[in-house]
């Protein structure tokens, strides 16, 4: 080891002498630490024990002697964060009940700690106000399942994590029912060290894990994070028109004239309804005109079959299935006049 | 700024370690911590630390004295890293650096790490367990020094 290069170590009688170098080395930055990817955190109320050694040779062979021992207690740092789970604003409707924003809550602390949950819905920068009715801590799937997850309580259950340890926590809103389609709604997750929150450095005398102080980190104790619903509504219009022909090659309505009825219905809104589905009864004193169904111009069967269209005798019946906003759809059929 | 400066000069003074008659080595820990004044200057203040937490930058100060009547030769110190600490620099004072354990030495910059895919990687800081320094010339009697290094709790 003693051919090895040596750097600016000197050695002088006067130690007052390095005074302005030992300022210079002090105010060096510390460029290189950040690219190292970050190990956990030193959990609280480790020791940190510092002892260097010294071996030299004074004349009767090696000696080494040891320094004094420097010992460190590392307190407890108060650090969380709150990330929304959602990747894009969750779609509602005006008046849904049990609506789940997703978040995810971390302990970015060296202790265990205790995390009090609250929600802000009405911070603004948004068209409506959710109405928040529980939250949940979830049981580990990452699925939100009131059957299985937690109801939380705040002060009775408030979650405990470990260092580095997230729970995924639900919130489950109502829709106000005067939302319009378009409208979106935010609500915020808090969640906030038991211990204490204050400005990073503030400290707690002996409420650390391990004996030392709890001391606010850089989130100040607590996080926050916002999600979002967006409503998603549709809205259905239809309007139904007859054009009628008969043998005489004119309009009236006479009896064996042909009646063409044409049902357009026109979703609206930028959601989509399901299960949509046309019916209309034969009007008295005429005669559905069989096989006359049509879906887009393409006939149907009057049979309850693969096709959408149907005729019971009494009213046909078209089954749209789910139709999105900004779509038709055209039925027609045609009736004989008796 | 007159603590820090009297903290600077208590780290520059003796410790109770360097009162034996021969070789003395003492080791004190500081804590840097910067504020920022009022013009926003920043201001890089050593404390004795009372409250150390993952993230504190810590000031690692050796400070050595021959108080004998002989030279010692051969002089080598040596601070193995505590575990929570991950070395950061150690100014300008070019140490020896150990990153397996104190198995093998050099500068900082010569060694690399070996990665699982076979290749090696160029040493990172926080990749240092052991710092030493070693001296080409003997200390004289009554010689004295001081030399630091950084690190930061983990």
């Amino acid at each position: 080891m003693m051919n090895a290069p040596v750097g600016g170590a000197k050695h002088q009688l006067l130690p007052s002498c390095s005074i302005l170098a030992l300022l210079a080395a002090l105010t060096l930055p510390m460029q290189v630490q950040a690219q190292v990817a970050t190990p956990p955190l030193t959990r609280a109320g480790t020791t940190i024990s510092n002892t260097a050694s010294a071996t030299f040779d004074t004349g009767g062979g090696s000696t080494t002697i040891n320094s004094n021992q420097v010992d460190l207690l590392v307190d407890e740092l108060l650090d969380v964060t709150v990330d929304s789970s959602n990747p894009a604003d969750v779609p509602t409707t005006p008046g849904a009940t049990g609506q789940v924003l997703t978040f995810s809550v971390t302990n970015n602390g060296n202790g265990v700690e205790n995390f009090v949950l609250s929600t802000i819905a009405n911070a603004g920068g948004d068209n409506y106000d959710p109405v928040v009715t529980q939250i949940y801590i979830d049981n580990g799937d990452g699925v939100f399942d009131a059957g299985t997850d937690t109801l939380y309580t705040p002060g009775a259950n408030d979650p405990e994590l470990d260092p580095d340890e997230s729970v995924t926590v639900f919130v489950v809103a109502t829709t106000p029912g005067t939302v319009v389609d378009g409208y979106r709604g935010i609500v915020s997750l808090v969640a906030a060290a038991v211990t204490g929150t204050g400005s990073p450095g503030d400290s707690f005398a002996g409420q650390g894990e391990g004996g030392g102080d709890a001391v606010v980190g850089s989130t100040g104790a607590d996080g926050t994070d916002a999600g979002a619903f967006i409503v998603s509504a549709a809205t259905v219009t239809l309007v139904k028109s007859a054009v009628v022909t008969n043998p005489l090659g004119t309009a009236d309505p006479i009896p064996g004239a042909t009646i063409t009825y044409t049902i357009v219905a026109t979703v609206a809104g930028s959601g989509s309804v399901s299960g949509l589905a046309i019916t209309d009864n034969i009007p008295a004193d005429t005669s559905y005109v069989a096989g006359s169904i049509t879906l887009g111009g393409v006939a149907q069967s009057d049979a309850v079959d693969a096709d959408a269209g149907d005729y019971n005798g009494t009213r046909i019946n078209v089954a749209l299935g789910t139709v999105g906003g900004g779509q038709t759809r055209t039925v027609t059929f045609q009736t004989t006049i008796d | 700024m007159r603590t820090a400066l009297f903290l600077l000069f208590a780290a520059l003074l003796p410790g109770q370690a360097l009162a034996a008659n021969q070789v003395a080595l003492a080791n004190d820990v500081f804590v840097e911590r910067v504020t920022t004044d009022a013009t926003g200057k920043q201001r890089i203040l050593l404390e004795e630390p009372k409250v150390v937490v993952p993230g504190d930058r810590l000031v690692f100060v050796l400070n050595y004295r021959n108080a004998g009547a002989q030279p010692a030769d051969k002089f080598v110190i040596t601070n193995p890293l505590p575990a929570a600490v991950s070395f950061a620099d150690a100014g300008d004072t070019r140490p020896l650096v150990s990153i397996n354990g104190g198995r093998g030495w050099g500068q900082l910059d010569q060694l690399t790490v070996a990665l699982s895919d076979g290749t090696r990687r160029a040493a990172q800081p926080a990749d240092v367990t052991h710092i030493r320094w070693a001296f080409p010339k003997p200390i004289p009697a009554g010689g004295s020094g001081k030399l630091m290094f950084r690190g930061v709790v983990k």
